[in-house]
């Protein structure tokens, strides 16, 4: 429980970090930190695949390419442009939201599964369990969001090939 | 399972003589290096150049520690911190040895069901060391050897991950341990030709994770100085040197463990000395010491790939062999077997 505290403590700095901080290459960071975080929270549910794929994926990929594409283009700590009315909107509103959230949190009837039932569960988070879900129930979904993804690229190679087809744009 | 205060120990013993042995990785390659192109080579520091690494590691301490006063100062100190830390940490994964055959104790740190997904996650957290390094520096050079080592991490990667899912397919196990006592050799002489594959591109992408020649664009000195290194000084020069040669460690240790049985001795030795192949360790760094001594050799062979080149051969070749091995090792557990 102690372990757990202080992972969320960490797990919401690292989170607002990546919200208030200026240069967008430390917002990045702080969202690695979090993710990492995340994965040792992982960890101590027993959920140990999850923990390496969350490392793998996140940290070491999804993050490296944002990183690549901040210092790519140079990113620089951003000018406050947006007009003050607006600020104080979005102020009101994200306070309102996570006020919402977390009464609703709190006034929800059922219990949180404690960690030894969640970590039976996982039984040692091995592979196995992860794959007969996600190839067994959810086998339709899978490869749904496989095609849905499929989509995507092929349309981000489209949008860049577009100018190259064209005989004479080179 | 070990008490606590024994893994400590083992945790604190391998840092130690991991770093001993980077420093003396650096005079063997620098040795051999010699040896290769005709020359000496540093052998004037006691005998053989053995007190080497030692005036080395004293110089690297007592030079001024620079820090570039454009730079973002937390991440640029933190940068080599992240490097040596993630190159320590994936070693502890690797065994060493059967089960209670260390004086008793067990001849590794941790016994991980996915140790294998363990060293490549934590391996793919060490390259934010160089990536930071360099764009904190907050200069030219090693802005652009951090980008070339994202984008080549990233794309060689895939060959890794790709080449490394025959050895899963065959072993049905992610823990190392269970992988070694398998030994995806003996299951089939079918499974030999993608075995046979999946191992080289695996040492292909191997070498380019740990940016050796030919795939060291990051530091190419030639054309950006040294990459990302360019504004580091003293000691936190010396953390990425001790870096590169641990996952250069790591990596070979990996390779062995994954292909070639790991810490297993070879059995025709059995006969006149008993037992010889469950010594712990020794089959280990035997392995490592051919892949190490492989690292240099292609230093002194080949010449660096241009950037293009780098990419078109990861994204084009590698990838698609790699698909190929993992594809051919599926076919053959469905239908041959």
């Amino acid at each position: 429980m102690i372990t757990f505290a202080v992972l969320a403590v960490v797990l919401v700095i690292g989170a607002l970090g990546v919200v208030l901080l200026r240069q967008p290459v430390h917002a990045a960071l702080s969202l690695v930190g979090t993710l990492l975080t995340l994965a040792v929270v992982f960890v101590t549910l027993e959920a140990h695949f999850l923990a390496a794929i969350q490392v793998i994926v996140y940290g070491g990929a999804i993050m490296v390419l944002f990183l690549f594409v901040i210092m790519l283009l140079n990113l620089q700590e951003e000018a406050t442009k947006t007009r003050a009315a607006y600020r104080w909107i979005a102020y009101v509103v994200g306070v309102v939201a996570a006020a919402a959230i977390a009464t609703g949190a709190l006034l929800d009837p059922r219990q949180a599964p404690d960690a030894l039932a969640v970590s039976d569960a996982l039984r040692g988070g091995s592979p196995e369990l992860i794959a007969q879900v996600l190839f067994g129930e959810f086998m339709l979904a899978f490869q749904l969001v496989g095609v849905l993804l499929l989509t995507a690229m092929v349309g981000a190679v489209a949008l860049v090939q577009r100018q190259a087809e064209t005989p004479g744009a080179r | 399972m070990d008490p606590l205060w024994v893994t400590f120990v083992k945790a604190l013993l391998l840092c130690l003589v991991l770093l001993g042995a980077f420093a003396y990785m650096t005079l063997i390659e620098r040795r051999l290096l010699g040896r290769m192109q005709h020359r000496h080579g540093p052998n004037r520091l006691g005998p053989l150049g053995l007190l080497q690494p030692i005036a080395d590691a004293l110089k690297s301490v007592f030079k001024e520690d620079i820090t570039v006063s454009a730079a973002d100062r937390f991440v640029y100190v933190l940068a080599p911190m992240i490097s040596i830390t993630f190159a320590l940490a994936a070693f502890g994964a690797i065994p060493g040895g059967p089960a209670g055959s260390l004086f008793g104790w067990n001849p590794w740190i941790m016994d991980l069901d996915i140790g294998l997904l363990y060293v490549l996650a934590v391996t793919s957290i060490g390259v934010y060391g160089i990536f930071l390094g360099g764009w904190a520096s907050n200069s030219k050079y090693p802005l652009l050897g951090s980008l070339r080592s994202s984008a080549q991490i990233i794309s060689y990667e895939l060959g890794l991950g790709l080449s490394v899912l025959s050895v899963i397919m065959i072993a049905g196990t992610l823990n190392l341990r269970a992988i070694v006592e398998i030994n995806v050799w003996s299951v089939s002489p079918w499974l030999w030709p993608p075995l046979i594959v999946a191992f080289g591109a695996f040492v292909i992408s191997a070498i380019a994770e740990v940016n050796r020649t030919p795939f060291d664009l990051p530091e190419a000195e030639q054309e950006i100085v040294a990459g990302y290194l360019t504004e580091y000084s003293s000691i936190k020069w010396a953390l990425y040197q001790m870096a590169e040669y641990v996952n250069m460690m790591t990596a070979a240790a990996f390779i062995s463990t994954l292909f070639l049985g790991g810490y297993k001795g070879p059995t025709f030795l059995e006969p006149w000395i008993p037992g010889i192949s469950d010594w712990p360790i020794i089959w280990l760094v035997a392995k490592m010491a051919i892949f190490m001594f492989l690292f240099i050799w292609l230093r002194a062979t080949l010449p660096r790939l241009r950037y293009d080149q780098l990419m078109r051969f990861g994204w084009v070749y590698l990838f698609e062999i790699a698909l190929g091995a993992a594809l051919l090792t599926g076919a053959v557990i469905a239908f041959v077997l």
